[in-house]
């Protein structure tokens, strides 16, 4: 288990989760902003914890793991992993005081959770960042993807559970898939990411796996969320 | 002789009690890969289950724990064996181990899904499932519930074990280093609670190595009598290689130095093997177990924070529906949301306990009083007073709460000690006892002293500790019994200081019918201060009465330099920037208001509109049309979601206020139609429903708001009931949209006419179509003007 301080959340990425990305703040939603976010840094905790896997098998449609029960499976994630010679399965959370603050916040003042709860997402990101860099180090010789989740593209969500298990996340970070296949605490991530000792074509993540991109507020008008 | 005098004589007879180490990291060594299920290996392969236990028995373990940690119903279903097949095997393979050499422990660890309000799994669903574990484990000699990191669970685990076995009971949970586990609970509030649970052993297991165990068991020692058990990782794992990084040697080494804080049973978790006991018990060999020593100041506590009685506490008394209208309507409606504000509200005036009480009655107090407490555990981490006269609503509520609560009250009636105390003892609880009798309130001092004393002696004997009863003298009001008012002062004065117990006192009431209570009030609280009362129960948000006992923490150098009181007056309050008049006068000013998000002034120029405006007249003229703008310019992406928040926030502050002055004139507010909302069953992202309903309200429509995780039939219940002609469902996973479909199929069946708008993430309108609905709102505003087609 790794813990991550979780630094200052850039205005910009809380404001494109608030769905208002590009736009200059008021004086007030500033000063809610800059409240909001002294009250989520001292409540996030952030943690990781990953486990790396030799990829022992590989088909259009699926990824068996060495040494484990857990087999992904998908096209998308197979085309992700083409190549890799190893899986990374990362769960990283900020913790439960979040979900705590938000739900004080909705009772008392539903603006200032609405902003913290969009600035909780800026701070898993750190943490997954955190954790990349955590991952890069360990593995200095070989070339990284990007994050690959559980519900992106055709990767079913319903492995969840069996991924948290494969990290041991329950014990070591306190992360929790409910029935419903919900992480709990919400503020939580769980990726594969793999590695190569090859050169990975650079792929941009882009909508085509993106699980909102027939929701997408930006796609709708036309734009994207750059992510 | 029984097992419970088996496992004390065990204790008894060792200076130290042996438990064995890893047995996940025994079976991977034999091949269990990742995400095989250990406990299925107690069919299929029980002679490496009992090698394991044999080789732990050899090592010297003393108690070996059988292979059932995750043997649950919810984490063994679709693995084609019971509960009963798994422990029973597991505990036969564990006793062919242990022969008479070792008692066998049913090895209980969490379910695999969080409790509420965290997670969806309720309290007593936890309860059922850990029940099923006990009642299949019978024949161990020990319970243990292990790696636990929610009181709440352990909690439920611990009155399973206790209410469906005669056997001991061993808790222990996981920390961090920071001394909180996961979900946030503290040292001293597992103790607390554990203890007066009734846990026969308490202490620490998993997650930190031996080293890093020393502050977490030094912190517990300060907190229990109860043996100690401290049973380590082997270290941290290496994620790269899965290996643990301390050897036998230097484990053993780190866990002796855990024997200054009173460690009385241990042995190892995860990366440990029979190697690590061997050594373990080879460097204690030599040590004498050193009884650890407790503070023994009375103490209360939620799952988070533990509040010492060592100093005046403030008890806030505002959840209480006694001559308050808006709290009783509140309670008539379930309106859950308005009791959660009055907690926050005490809590961030000062309050360090919370009373709650429910009692209407035409309610139902019980179910009233179970979800009262749980939604407070959810936003707020204060301990609790749980305040009625009723046995079986104080018991329903002491089984949810997470953590000691305070029963307030058990009185001089032996009825009322009979019922209540017994209760109080099961669930570890705190007590007030009221100077009353079968003849009421005694005139004197003396009387009430000696009601007190037999409260106290009656309470001991049921083996209740004497630090955890509280007394209460009683108040009377000055106006009417204005000569028996020291006689409360000097009655609490004796329980105080020739009881040795601890004084609550309602302090209130002392000024009814009497002008300028405040004055009064304070001065009473004072005096009582002054004269040994320890627990306050008054309203924090009057700033003189909280101020009142800050102020006595200083002058008494109980806030030693100062420190609380400066942080809670110095510089802090800075004065609310003032409203900006605009050309044309007061009205105005509201729509500013509403418009730039200034909540606390748009309450306030409200007030003032209503010495001189209709209050429909504020609605229709002011209020909406600003909702309406802002509204329009959210659609138009002029403004954003947190702007139309902040203004619909002003705007409910408003009708808020409107609300409470038609109450109180005793008119009813126009409602133009009721709403029923709900986060569909198994979802819990509930904020995009909580912003729906505050934008509803806002436009005049009552909201019959039914929460997150909801169950079909409530739903259709719920709109039946409150006849409406609209319900809103919200989703935020995929994996929960069928309980959407669900929802509406089931809604479309018993309530035809009732129309449904749905939202969330992952809705689309097709997708809404598909299942039926009549309506899909993108946000909102749209569901708003849903709404307004529908009713208007």
């Amino acid at each position: 288990m790794n813990t991550v301080k979780i630094e200052p959340i850039s205005r910009a990425e809380a404001l494109r989760y608030l769905a208002a990305g590009g736009s200059t703040p008021d004086e007030n939603l500033s000063a809610l902003m800059d409240n909001c976010e002294k009250k989520l840094l001292s409540a996030a905790h952030g943690k990781f914890t990953f486990r790396v896997f030799d990829i022992e098998n590989m088909t259009d449609d699926e990824v068996a793991l060495a040494a484990s029960e857990l087999v992904l499976s998908g096209k998308d994630i197979s085309r992700h992993l083409a190549s890799c010679e190893k899986a990374v399965l990362l769960a990283a959370t900020v913790g439960g005081d979040v979900d705590r603050l938000i739900r004080t916040e909705q009772v008392s003042d539903m603006a200032s959770a609405v902003v913290i709860d969009a600035m909780a997402g800026c701070a898993i990101e750190q943490v997954c960042n955190k954790a990349e860099e955590v991952i890069r180090e360990s593995f200095p010789e070989m070339n990284m993807t990007w994050r690959f989740s559980p519900g992106y593209g055709d990767m079913p969500i319903d492995c969840q559970k069996k991924f948290v298990d494969a990290v041991n996340a329950s014990r070591e970070i306190g992360l929790n898939v409910s029935e419903s296949f919900i992480m709990i605490p919400r503020k939580s991530v769980t990726a594969v990411i793999g590695l190569s000792k090859e050169p990975i074509e650079k792929k941009r993540r882009g909508c085509a796996v993106c699980s909102m991109r027939d929701r997408c507020t930006y796609r709708k008008n036309g734009s994207r969320c750059t992510y | 002789m029984n097992k419970k005098e088996r496992f004390y004589k065990l204790l008894e007879e060792n200076e130290f009690v042996f438990l064995d180490g890893g047995m996940g990291t025994m079976l991977q060594k034999s091949g269990l890969k990742t995400g095989e299920v250990p406990e299925l290996l107690n069919l299929n392969q029980p002679e490496l289950i009992t090698s394991v236990h044999k080789a732990y028995v050899d090592a010297g373990s003393q108690i070996v724990y059988a292979n059932t940690f995750g043997a649950n119903s919810y984490k063994m279903a679709e693995k084609g064996k019971t509960v009963d097949e798994l422990i029973s095997a597991a505990i036969e393979n564990a006793r062919k181990a242990a022969e008479d050499k070792a008692l066998v422990a049913l090895d209980v660890g969490p379910i695999g899904q969080l409790l509420e309000p965290t997670g969806t799994l309720k309290f007593e669903e936890a309860y059922d499932y850990f029940k099923e574990e006990m009642l299949a484990g019978k024949d161990a000699d020990v319970v243990v519930i292990e790696t636990m990191t929610d009181l709440y669970e352990a909690k439920a685990a611990l009155l399973a074990a206790k209410e469906n076995t005669d056997l001991p009971v061993i808790v222990t949970m996981t920390f961090e280093q920071n001394l909180r586990t996961f979900t946030g609970c503290s040292v001293g509030a597992m103790a607390l609670t554990l203890e007066g649970l009734g846990a026969d052993a308490i202490g620490v297991n998993c997650s930190l190595g031996p080293r890093e165990f020393a502050p977490v068991i030094e912190e517990l020692s300060k907190w229990t009598k109860l043996p100690i058990v401290a049973k380590p990782n082997a270290g941290l794992p290496n994620p790269v290689t899965n290996e643990y990084d301390v050897t036998p040697e230097e484990f053993a080494e780190s866990a002796a130095k855990l024997v200054r804080y009173g460690i009385k049973l241990t042995g190892g978790c995860c990366g440990t093997n029979p190697d690590y006991i061997r050594a373990l018990k080879k460097a204690l060999e030599p040590l004498k177990y050193e009884k650890n020593t407790p503070m023994c100041e009375a103490a209360v506590c939620s799952a988070e924070k533990v509040v010492v009685i060592n100093q005046p506490r403030i008890i806030g008394e505002r959840i209480n529906p006694t001559g308050k209208k808006l709290f009783k309507e509140a309670l008539r409606k379930g309106d859950i949301d308005y009791i959660l504000g009055q907690a926050i509200e005490q809590s961030q005036a000062g309050a360090e306990i919370l009373d709650v009480n429910v009692g209407l009655p035409e309610i139902d107090e019980k179910a009233m009083m179970v979800r009262t407490v749980k939604a407070l555990q959810g936003v707020t981490d204060l301990p609790l007073q749980i305040d009625s006269t009723i046995p079986e609503v104080i018991e329903a509520a002491l089984r949810v709460c997470n953590g000691k609560a305070i029963v307030n009250s058990v009185n001089g009636e032996a009825g009322s000690m009979e019922k209540i105390l017994p209760i109080v003892k099961k669930y570890g609880a705190a007590v007030v006892g009221l100077t009353l009798d079968e003849d009421g309130i005694p005139k004197t001092a003396e009387k009430r002293f000696e009601i007190a004393e037999r409260i106290m002696n009656k309470a001991v004997e049921m083996g209740i500790p004497k630090k955890d009863i509280f007394i209460d003298c009683l108040t009377l009001t000055a106006s009417a019994e204005q000569a028996n008012v020291m006689k409360t002062v000097e009655a609490l004065h004796r329980v105080k200081t020739e009881l040795g117990l601890k004084t609550v006192l309602g302090v209130s009431n002392i000024s009814f019918g009497l002008p300028n209570r405040e004055l009064i009030n304070c001065n009473f609280l004072q005096m009582c201060l002054t004269n040994g009362l320890d627990l306050p129960i008054m309203n924090p948000n009057v700033a003189s009465m909280t101020g009142a006992v800050r102020a006595y923490r200083l002058l008494t150098a109980i806030d030693v330099n100062s420190v609380e009181f400066i942080a809670a007056y110095a510089g802090e309050k800075t004065p609310p920037s003032p409203i900006p008049k605009a050309a044309g006068g007061e009205t105005h000013d509201l729509m500013y208001c509403v418009k730039n998000g200034l909540k606390a002034e748009g309450a306030k120029v409200t007030e003032e509109l209503l010495q001189t405006t209709n209050s429909m007249e504020i609605v229709d003229n002011i209020l909406i049309p600003a909702l309406d703008k802002i509204g329009e310019d959210f659609e138009k992406g002029i403004i954003f979601l947190p702007q139309l928040i902040m203004s619909a926030g002003v705007a409910q502050a408003a009708f808020e206020v409107i609300r409470n002055n038609m109450i109180m004139n005793n008119s009813a507010p126009v409602v133009k139609g009721k709403v029923v909302l709900a986060t569909v069953k198994g979802d819990i992202h509930d904020i995009g429903k909580n912003i729906v309903k505050v934008l509803l309200e806002n436009y005049g429509y009552e909201v019959i708001d039914l929460g997150r995780d909801v169950d079909y039939q409530a739903v259709v219940d719920a709109a039946i009931e409150n006849k409406v002609k609209l319900v809103g469902l919200s989703a935020l996973m995929t994996t929960t949209l069928c309980s959407m479909e669900a929802t509406v199929k089931l809604l479309r069946e018993q309530y035809p006419d009732c129309k449904v708008v749905v939202g969330g993430a992952v809705l689309t309108p097709e997708y809404a179509e598909s299942i039926g609905a009549d309506f899909y709102a993108k946000d909102a505003k749209e569901t708003v003007d849903v709404a307004k087609r529908i009713y208007g």
